[in-house]
């Protein structure tokens, strides 16, 4: 009896699966922490925004809160749905591996978005969508560089570092472009230290404080987005050395080009969450239709500095 | 006579073994860099730890009464929120006392379901950080809150304005302690608190009315952590909705360093705010030491049970004291 069913099961979901895929193709997503940030809260609604005019997809969108146990299990639930192809968005690059391995082996292809698993999990992504985050920290520190070369203080500038959330890939990547990239471009300027943010306006603001009363020079800082960098710029302000600090971050937010508006802020990377999360749900579409898309599959994100500001509109979020 | 003077010795650190543990963290930092000890240094760490000060005060007394407040972390991020979006749509001179009573609001429906419908508090709490959180974002729709005119607004004074050189921060933390240790040692409420925490059916044949008691500390506790959203609002003039997000455990972890006992009953504000302290100098000095932070986590934990054994052994005077 159970095994008659079982087949019955099979058969209706070997009929409905190529039935299915002609019109129309249910995509799962499994997002990191939606209002943790604006970036990820935009991201959500362009992603269903982009979905919501595609009549050939539809789409299942979770978000796992920041929580890893909690994404595995979205996973599973995504698999027993038998969606089409599964988009995630780690919340921890290598905890999620295994959840992976099992979409993967249960035939479902997954999209990895905005920030990438680890490599060991490569084998089980069919592809990566979303920002070179080791160029992005190889054009901070071009863009610090360059900064300190117009000041005339490339020889003898030292910086600090905060960065991103501890174990997050994207904060672990950024640190390293940047962290290979200055050597190369501004041999000379030093990195006293690296501390952590947390993506938090506020912990950064007291991480600075303390660099602040710890250095009594610091001509620069890079910071892993630019919500942290204006909380350390905050800080730079209070303490009356904002103004011999040069700030550069990463993922432009209203806030860091505000501040540039207003001279405080020197540069940053522009990283539109609308783009990320569209290049997302096309390459999953691209992957189900059978295209080629390369395996790292990034969008670009260009320099953007108090020089070139004008050619870019103010991010929404 | 050395007997006599390790007597002595022993009953201060009984009675103040928290207050001695600080004073030898604050040497030990102080020699790992004398920057540590830096006036600048001192008033920065007190006025970034005035939020969470203000947050463990009302926090103090729910724990005396005999329960807990774990819902204190989202409430701050919420009534922040709510404060900056306010500002720009009503003007900061409403927005303020709108977002007190709101957040008072949450304070005592917390109150009404521990102290009248009689639920566990860390259920109620538990639950109300996640309902709290998803309060927030529904206010905010997940965005960033800033104030649009940052230059244009006094709004700014209770985070990032001072008084004769004292930063507000500290001295709302300051005025605030004074008053509440005053409420919780000499008045009537006070004195009901630690009846209703310490031996609550004694209290409650002694004709203390417990479930009001209860539902007071709450509203206190919200009251306080309005007052440090609007604080962290002014500090930054802009949020993100997770502004509070852990604060709670450690508001908690202050509290208990402070020597506040989980089953209630026992605890003092001067003590709390010296937990306070000891949190905020942990980190500023280790960030100073500029120790690897994946180090830092663990030397955070490993200082704060050092605290609180140097205090437990002060009290019982003996170290090693296994269950019986």
């Amino acid at each position: 009896m159970t095994r008659k069913l079982t087949a019955a099961l099979v058969a209706g979901t070997a009929l409905a699966g190529p039935a299915m895929a002609q019109d129309t193709m249910t995509i799962g997503i499994t997002q990191n922490n939606v209002g943790v940030d604006s970036y990820q809260t935009t991201y959500e609604s362009a992603f269903i925004d982009a979905a919501a005019a595609n009549d050939a997809v539809e789409t299942v969108v979770l978000d796992a809160g920041g929580d890893v146990a909690r994404q595995i299990a979205q996973v599973e639930d995504l698999i027993q749905q038998q969606v089409d192809a599964i988009i995630i968005w780690p919340t921890n690059g290598e905890a999620v591996i295994p959840a992976v391995r099992k979409a993967s082996q249960a035939g479902i292809p997954v999209i990895v978005t905005n920030s990438n698993i680890a490599e060991q999990g490569f084998d089980f992504v069919a592809s990566f969508s979303g920002p070179d985050n080791i160029t992005q920290g190889a054009r901070a520190a071009e863009i610090m560089c360059d900064r300190f070369k117009a000041l005339g203080i490339e020889t003898e500038a030292e910086i600090v570092q905060i960065s991103g959330q501890p174990g997050y890939t994207t904060a672990i990547e950024r640190a390293k472009g940047f962290e290979d990239r200055l050597p190369e471009v501004c041999p000379e300027v030093t990195l006293l230290e690296t501390q952590p943010g947390d993506w938090n306006r506020e912990k950064s603001q007291q991480v600075m404080e303390a660099f602040l009363v710890k250095y009594d020079s610091i001509d620069g800082v890079y910071a892993g987005d630019d919500n942290m960098g204006v909380g350390a710029l905050n800080a730079a302000k209070a303490a009356g050395r904002a103004g011999d600090i040069t700030f550069v971050g990463a993922t432009n937010f209203a806030v860091g080009y505000e501040a540039m508006e207003a001279g405080d802020y020197w540069g940053s990377i522009y990283q539109s969450p609308v783009d990320d999360a569209e290049a997302a749900l096309q390459t999953a579409i691209d992957v189900l239709n059978g295209e080629d898309v390369p395996f790292l599959n990034y969008f670009d994100t260009p320099k953007i500095t108090q020089d070139n500001m004008g050619e870019f509109t103010k991010p929404v979020f | 006579m050395a007997a006599l003077t390790r007597e002595a010795a022993g009953r201060l650190l009984a009675r103040q073994g928290i207050l001695v543990a600080f004073a030898v963290f604050m040497v030990v930092f102080a020699l790992a860099n004398p920057r540590f000890i830096d006036i600048g240094n001192v008033a920065g760490v007190i006025r970034s730890s005035a939020i969470l000060g203000v947050m463990a005060l009302g926090v103090t007394f729910v724990v005396i009464g005999g329960n807990l407040d774990l819902s204190v972390g989202s409430m701050m991020s919420f009534s922040t929120i709510v404060v900056l979006d306010l500002h720009d749509t009503l003007g900061p001179a409403l927005a303020i006392p709108a977002m007190f009573a709101l957040t008072l609001c949450l304070g005592a429906f917390i109150g009404i379901l521990v102290g009248y419908l009689k639920l566990n508090s860390l259920i109620v709490t538990l639950g109300m950080l996640s309902a709290i959180h998803g309060l927030t974002l529904m206010w905010s729709g997940g965005k960033n809150m800033d104030i649009a005119d940052k230059a244009g607004t006094w709004f700014g004074i209770f985070g990032r304005g001072d008084v004769l050189g004292i930063p507000v921060p500290i001295l709302i933390f300051a005025l605030l302690a004074v008053v509440l240790s005053v409420v919780l040692s000499r008045t009537p409420f006070g004195r009901k608190v630690y009846a209703v925490g310490g031996n609550g059916t004694a209290a409650t044949f002694s004709g203390v009315p417990r479930a009001r008691v209860v539902f007071l500390t709450y509203i206190l506790s919200a009251f306080c952590v309005a007052i440090a959203g609007l604080m962290q609002a002014s500090r930054s003039l802009g949020s993100q909705n997770t502004v509070g997000q852990g604060m709670e455990l450690e508001v908690l972890a202050a509290v208990i360093l402070g020597g506040a006992s989980l089953l209630g009953g026992a605890g003092t504000i001067f003590k709390t705010v010296i937990g306070v302290l000891i949190l905020g100098f942990i980190q500023n000095g280790l960030l100073l030491m500029g120790l690897e932070f994946y180090v830092q986590y663990v030397v955070t934990w490993v200082i704060i049970i050092l605290a609180v054994w140097l205090d437990i052994a002060a009290k019982r005077s003996r170290l090693w004291s296994p269950i019986a």
